[in-house]
This record gives C-alpha cells, structure tokens and sequence, in this order.
C-alpha cells in the first residue's frame, strides 16, 4: 500500500497488523457486555447432591441390564427365525409356481398386510424424523409423517407469512397451468 | 486427557470396551446433562435422556466413523433424544407442544431443583417463545460458552446461519426481558 509522505505521525509497531483482531474483540466484548446488562449469567437450575459421583453406577447397570434382556430374550428367537426363515424358502421355491396359478393372494402379500397391519395398530417408538428418514419421499405424502395433519390453508398462510420473495419457492408453475 | 482417536479405538474392543466407556462417561456427563437440562427444564427428565444417551452411544459405538469429532456426535445424539423425549412427552399428555411449554414452565416455579428468581424464570418464558432452533443455539453459546465451530459441527448449520440465530435470539430475549 502507497504510503502517506505528507504525514509526519507515527504508529506503534505491528499496530494495523493486529487491528482487525483488536476490534473484533472489542466488538465481541461490547455484545457480551451489552447481552448480560439484561440477561443473565446463570439460569437458576441445580442438581441433587452427589448426582454426577452416582451416575457411572446408574448406567453401567443399565446396561448390563440391558444386555442381559437381549441374551434371555433374543437369542433362542434367532434360532427359531432362522429355521422359519429356511424352512419359507424352501416353501416358496417349490410351491411358489402352483400359488401363482390360482391363488389371489401370495405369501408375500399376506407377510406385508400383516405388517402393515402390526404398524396401524401398533404405537411406534419413532419420531416423525426417524420415519422419514427410512422412507423415501416419493412413497410418502407429507401428512403421512405428521402427527398433525397440515391444512393447505395452514400452509398458505405459513408460506404467505414467512415468505418474502415468492421465485425463491421454485414453484412448478406447469400445475397452474 | 486421553486423545479422542484412542478413545474411540479402545471403545470398539471389547477387551477395552469397559474401561474406555468409563473415561468417556466421566468426561462427558456433565456437560452433556447441562445441555440436555437447557431442553427439558426438569432434573427427572434431564437424567432419563441422559442415561438413553449414553446408551444410544454404548450401542451406536461400532459405526461411528470418525466424520465428525466424537464430542459433536454425541452432543447430536443427546439434542436428538432431548427433543424426540417432549415430542413423546406431549403426545402421551395428548397436548400440543405449545402446551407442553406451558407446563413445563409452571412445573418450574414448584421445581426444587430450580433456584432461579423472577428474572431467571422470565428468561426461561422468553427462551420458550424462540424456535427451537435458536434456543439452542443461544443456550449452547451463552450459557455452555461453545464455539461456533462445534455448535455448526453439532447442529450441522454454518457459522454464519448460527451468527444470526444467536444475535436474532439474544435480541428477542432483551426485548422479552425488558417489557413490563
């Protein structure tokens, strides 16, 4: 940078080296200062006595317990699953022909009812954001993972509240048409 | 402290599986419960969550891969089961999460593990008019003191984004603090 020659002052050394740190910091210092006039410092929360000493002990048996209910419980059903498994493929090789012939319905088809069955009576254990992500968007509506419905009036209002620049929706204006 | 690579390594045998996820608990809980506390509000809440956290990480351990630092993976794992607990919490109580944010709010006044006086409480009202999104953020920045860096890392958002989330919420809170 072209220096200043009609200028007699001076600077400490290294002075517009640090400058932008310096005021940044300043900044920084200012909006935390600011921040804390109004809001404060601590939230007011505590904790029981001696919770964090005990807590190692709390999940540590948890786990074991949780693991002693997975080999109590799960292994002699994998056994049996794999047998049943072998034994539906077998099944199906050799009778999948004759089915298709004069049957309505199929093995697979029965399997899937019954599980779509077990998941509407069922209470699932998923957030809505674990059951999209497990399921593509184009199989699903949006109301589908939803534990409330969406109104479309709700949407457009949403959209007309939140919005600012409708070209930023990229809307299909093909379906208007 | 033990290097988190090595953590991880020890984590994934099982010979030193043990003793690696003692170092990991002692060095995580309490700022892990601060976090998930700031979500929930209640103590019986914060150590429930707490305790599925860890174990989501004991289960999950095997197919961590390294992307992202360990702290940010289970701090995602701890915000993910904090907010997925009200989701259930609301739905089990049948209301809406608003009113379940009502709730949790007067709970607080009879909470014996909250020591806060009548600005604290305002505070808290104040946070629960934010999206969730910027309470986090708030929360993570001024009252757990993170950086930006590992906030974006945690909540998968640039620095910029959360910038703006952070200066939106602190000015919400003020104006929030300041009416009568």
């Amino acid at each position: 940078m072209k220096k200043d020659k009609k200028n007699s002052f001076n600077t400490p050394e290294g002075y517009f080296e640090n400058f932008h740190d310096r005021l940044m910091d300043k900044i920084n210092q200012e909006k935390i200062e600011e921040a804390s006039d109004v809001i404060p410092k601590t939230d007011g929360f505590s904790i029981p006595e001696g919770y964090f000493e005990g807590f190692n002990e709390k999940i540590s048996s948890k786990i074991r317990e949780t693991e002693r209910g997975k080999l109590v419980q799960l292994n002699p059903y994998r056994k049996l699953f794999y047998a049943a498994a072998a034994v539906a493929a077998i099944f199906l090789l050799v009778f999948t022909p004759i089915w298709k012939s004069d049957a309505a319905i199929a093995f697979e088809d029965l399997a899937s009812a019954e599980i779509e069955n077990y998941l509407n009576i069922s209470e699932l254990d998923m957030s809505s954001y674990e059951i999209a992500e497990m399921v593509s968007l184009e199989d699903i509506e949006l109301n589908d993972v939803l534990e409330d419905d969406i109104e479309d009036e709700n949407i457009l209002e949403y959209l007309d509240e939140n919005v600012e620049d409708i070209e930023e929706l990229n809307l299909d204006y093909s379906d208007y048409e | 402290m033990i290097a988190e690579e090595t953590l991880v390594k020890e984590l994934k045998q099982e010979e030193t599986q043990a003793k690696a996820f003692e170092v990991l608990v002692n060095t995580y809980k309490e700022r892990l419960y601060w976090h998930i506390r700031r979500i929930v509000l209640n103590h019986d809440d914060a150590d429930d969550v707490l305790q599925n956290t860890f174990i989501k990480v004991y289960r999950n351990i095997g197919g961590f891969k390294g992307e992202s630092k360990l702290f940010s993976w289970m701090y995602r794992i701890a915000t993910n089961e904090s907010l997925t607990f009200l989701k259930q919490k609301s739905k089990k109580l049948g209301v809406s999460d608003e009113e379940l944010k009502n709730t949790m709010l007067e709970n607080l006044q009879s909470d014996v593990y909250f020591e806060g006086d009548e600005i604290q409480l305002k505070l808290q009202k104040a946070m629960a008019s934010l999206p969730d999104k910027q309470k986090l953020v708030f929360t993570m920045k001024y009252f757990q003191e993170m950086k930006y860096d590992d906030i974006s890392e945690v909540l998968e958002t640039s620095v910029g984004g959360l910038k703006a989330s952070y200066h939106l919420a602190v000015k919400k809170i003020e104006a929030y603090l300041k009416e009568d």
